[in-house]
């Protein structure tokens, strides 16, 4: 199907609150025409696609792909192809591999598989330190070259606050973005959850909200000095995100990022030691959720990514305390979003867009997705009328650590269209 | 009363179901007295004992109470080198189910594995420990012996010593007596009180401020040692001496007739000096011997979906 | 042990079986037929909870007279039962008391109803438990037939024939307010 033609779709875009009625003609890998009421063409075939919202791709800068070595849980195959089934259209694979990707080689060898197995771009960061032990610079230069996006120990904070210093100016060099997961990993100690009554009542060791505020505040702190790019990851307690606002407002350049699990769930949400609650940094208070959502909507996060973190079922079937942190989320990432926030009004479209299409390209020093006529095609169908129910089968990713895992989620993704491949056709199959 | 297939912790018990085991309890214990100790309401039942942290005491009780109301009993060991392999805890159950046991007794370092076998299995469960979460037999046996010696429990007051933070026995005690309508105090270091307590634990800045409150009994934790080592105390002896129950404050509990209790075993110097040992008001014995009347109600009350 | 179906009790084919004073006239009758056997020999009684405890207490009263104080026990064979695994909640114990040796005494157990012998089996149970008794009787107020196990009583105040569908609700002042006991037969 080289060309067909979209009838009354919805087009959602980062500057409109309002959804636009339009068709597409797409032509080749290339937007022909777009606009309403374009004249059928002889031959071309054309969908229905009234009530369905048209998004440019989305893009999640916060994935981990498990491969090389722990292919058991996701590899750069099944994890992209779960991304296309989450209307994802370019990932950011973190570097906490085994081995770490730490050095040139490992970046060229994970970006090699990509271009093999993925359909779709899959970008990858690289470590601050070797073996993401806090103690060496990684071989930032190397991988640089190779192409990581970002340097981070995602999973684990750079504890010594000199070697981050150091690699913060190293990195401001290359115009590397030095990617943080904050948290204090004394305080936490062997924390599983949030500290608060609902740690105490499950008798599970808590991790202070402050763990993570702490090391926001001293990470931009001496991104501050060094004049490096710091982007914090999945910011979880209203504090935490206050503390980035304040920088914010003095000017200081800073980034971070929210995920979809910390603006829908809770700790009360951990019940009876439910391991699909289990992520770290962890899910906070009821009143974190608002002050999250309430932070989105006022731009303070730059982006949206899911941190998704695929684990087997073996292992989240250890008890709360020994189950591995994670959560996955690209197939459940838009539907959930769009039934806890834009149905209900939290929110429209267009922050959609900005925060999980736009931004996250932009970050990355990449042009968003534009709809106008000969750009290139990116496109996400969504239709919000049906319902999605995350069964083992639809999923794509090889781990099923969800508590959507067999639940229904409002809205489905129906059709995923990148330059001239149809890679996920749920629409047309139906229509015919 | 709705049955009940499990015993996981004290905070989802009603009340009824609570005063069913303790009133339970007392035609158990009446049993003692006579020369056939055993009565056969699970006959040709069996009851295993799972116990991945090692407690003589409690495996001996639960093991003693089964037998009494006729149970057949088994312990099952499990092997620490299955345990640091990962095996889980599951697979184990597997196993167990496969063995057609009734009930399972578990004891785990890790909070909230018996609600995990619970879902897994049509055995009941009772809860024998797990890690800080809780330990419901304990507490429907100390609100037993509670009883024994005050009646009715409205308005007595229990003041906890020790590691609030980490006792699993404490949240269960504490919760058991919350329901019962008795009023709850708790000293100790301020690293080992939770910042995130219940509302109902009082707390005070030192014994003798906990001891103006008049308590009607002392409640002492158990100190685990690794605390100290983990900085949550300078040493055993401070420990003694700022929150223990010395000599010298033994003597001013002794002139207002407090009672003392204890879930055993006792580090001798640590919680307690020796005098405490033989005061006469010490619940320390009829604990133990009321934890036997209690697991039996236990067993009793409960309704495995075995076959 | 009788039901206390409350339904069951008071739809309208419920019959009057025996009224206040028959059932004085029953307790009297037992009274005298135990006094005709155990002239001498020591006795001892045990009533099995709830309603043969009652029962148990009142013959007591009434033979005071001729045989003095007879040592009384209660007796709660919940825990003997054979059909605790069919029941929903388990029921909760009275609790056992006999305050004396069993270990070569004479016996009477009481109870309300005899029905299918199950209960006196369970009781006989109980108490062999507690020791060996020379001798056990059983004194009942009503023995309703459709026995289940070989057991038949010593003393019985009324001998009542039924469908093992019926039943029989006994009713005793000192735990139900009146005395009287009725008879629903079952609907056809």
């Amino acid at each position: 199907m080289d060309a067909f033609i979209l009838r009354n779709g919805q087009l959602a875009q980062e500057d409109s609150p309002d959804l636009t009625e339009t068709d597409l003609f797409i032509e080749s890998g290339k937007l022909k025409a777009i606009g309403p009421q374009l004249p059928a063409v002889d031959g071309v075939p054309e969908f229905d696609v009234t009530g369905r919202v048209l998004l440019p791709g989305l893009f999640d800068v916060h994935v981990h792909l498990r491969e090389p070595g722990r292919e058991d849980k996701e590899t750069i195959k099944t994890g992209s192809e779960a991304a296309i089934n989450g209307g994802v259209t370019g990932i950011v694979a973190m570097p906490n591999c085994t081995p770490a990707i730490d050095s040139g080689g490992m970046v060229q060898s994970v970006l090699d598989i990509a271009s093999r197995d993925a359909r779709i771009p899959v970008y990858t960061t690289g470590c601050i330190t070797k073996g993401r032990l806090g103690k060496e610079l990684a071989n930032i230069g190397g991988m640089h070259a190779r192409g990581a996006v970002m340097i981070t120990d995602d999973g684990d904070p750079v504890g010594n606050h000199q070697i981050l210093r150091r690699a913060m100016e190293y990195a401001r060099e290359f115009g590397l973005i030095v990617a943080s997961h904050c948290e204090v990993k004394e305080l936490s100690g062997v924390g599983a959850m949030n500290e608060g009554e609902v740690s105490y009542r499950l008798g599970i060791p808590g991790i202070p909200a402050e763990s993570e505020e702490i090391c926001i505040s001293r990470d931009i702190r001496l991104a501050h000095l060094t004049g490096a790019h710091v982007h914090i990851q999945h910011v979880t307690s209203g504090e935490g995100m206050r503390i980035i606002e304040r920088f914010k407002e003095d000017g200081i350049h800073v980034t971070c990022e929210v995920s979809p699990h910390h603006l829908i769930f809770n700790e009360t949400h951990i019940q009876d030691y439910d391991t699909h609650y289990k992520m770290n940094p962890p899910l906070r208070r009821p009143e974190d959720n608002a002050i999250l959502l309430d932070g989105l909507k006022r731009g303070i996060f730059d982006v949206i990514a899911t941190d998704h973190a695929p684990h087997t079922d073996f292992e989240k079937q250890l008890d709360f305390g020994s189950a591995p942190f994670g959560i996955t989320g690209l197939e459940t990432a838009l539907p959930s979003l769009y039934q806890e926030f834009i149905k209900p009004g939290h929110f429209g479209w267009d922050l959609l867009v900005k925060r999980y299409s736009a931004e996250p390209r932009r970050l990355l020093g990449h042009d968003p997705v534009v709809f106008k006529e000969g750009s290139p095609v990116n496109l996400t169908i969504f239709h919000p009328d049906k319902e999605t129910h995350f069964t083992t089968s639809f999923m794509q990713s090889k781990s099923k650590n969800t508590p959507f895992l067999d639940q229904h989620v409002q809205g489905h993704v129906e059709m995923v269209v990148l330059d001239d491949a149809i890679l996920l056709d749920r629409l047309t199959a139906n229509a015919s | 009363m709705e049955p009940r297939k499990d015993l996981l912790d004290i905070a989802s018990l009603n009340l009824e179901e609570i005063e069913f085991v303790l009133k339970t309890a007392g035609p158990f214990k009446e049993l003692f007295r006579k020369s056939i100790k055993k009565v056969p309401p699970l006959r040709g039942k069996t009851v295993l004992t799972l116990f991945y942290e090692p407690s003589t005491r409690t495996r001996s009780s639960f093991e003693i109470a089964a037998k009494r109301v006729s149970a057949d009993v088994t312990n099952f060991t499990v092997g620490s080198s299955s345990v640091v392999k990962g095996e889980s805890v599951l697979d184990t159950i597997d196993t167990l189910q496969a063995m057609k046991c009734d009930y399972i007794v578990v004891r785990h370092q890790a909070a909230g594995v018996p609600n995990m076998i619970a879902k897994h299995t049509k055995a009941s469960v009772v809860n024998a420990g797990d890690g800080f979460h809780a330990h419901p037999t304990q507490a429907l046996l100390d609100a037993f012996t509670l009883r024994e010696t005050f009646g009715d429990l409205e308005n007595k007051k229990i003041l906890i010593v020790g590691d609030i933070l980490h006792s699993r026995v404490a949240r269960s005690v504490g919760r058991i007596c919350e329901k019962l309508g008795m009023k709850i105090g708790v000293l100790g270091p301020g690293s080992l009180i939770p910042r995130h307590r219940p509302a109902f634990m009082r707390t005070f800045s030192s014994y003798d401020e906990a001891l103006d409150w008049k308590p009607d009994t002392i409640y002492l934790l158990r100190v685990q040692l690794e605390r100290q080592k983990d900085q949550f105390f300078p040493s055993l002896n401070e420990y003694h001496n700022v929150y223990g129950l010395t000599d010298e404050r033994f003597r001013r509990i002794e002139g207002e007739g407090t009672w003392v209790m204890h879930p055993g075993p006792v580090n001798r110097g640590v919680e307690l000096g020796d005098a405490v040992m033989n005061y006469e008001r010490t619940l320390i014995n009829q604990q133990v011997e009321n934890g036997i009347a209690v697991r039996m109600a236990v067993l009793y009350w409960l309704k495995p979906q075995t076959d | 042990m009788s039901d206390t179906n409350q339904d069951a009790a008071s739809s309208n084919t419920m019959e009057v079986l025996l009224r206040p004073d028959d059932i004085a006239h029953k307790m009297r009758r037992l009274a005298l037929q135990i006094l005709e056997r155990h002239a001498k020999a020591p006795l001892r009684f045990i009533g099995i909870h709830t309603r043969g405890v009652i029962i148990g207490e009142r013959v007591r009263e009434l033979l005071r007279e001729d045989l003095g104080e007879i040592p009384y026990g209660t007796l709660d064979i919940s825990l003997y039962r054979d059909d605790l695994d069919n029941m929903g909640a388990m029921p909760s114990l009275k609790g056992t008391d006999i305050p004396f040796s069993v270990e070569g005494a004479h016996i009477i157990l009481f109870d309300d109803v005899l029905f299918t012998g199950r209960t006196i089996k369970a009781a006989i149970d109980a108490l062999t438990d507690y020791g060996r008794p020379q001798l056990i009787e059983l004194a009942v107020l009503i023995d309703r037939g459709n026995r289940e196990l070989p057991i038949a009583p010593n003393y019985v105040g009324l001998t009542v024939p039924t469908d093992k569908h019926d039943y029989i609700r006994v009713r005793l002042r000192e735990h139900d307010g009146e005395d009287g006991i009725y008879q629903t037969k079952k609907p056809d």
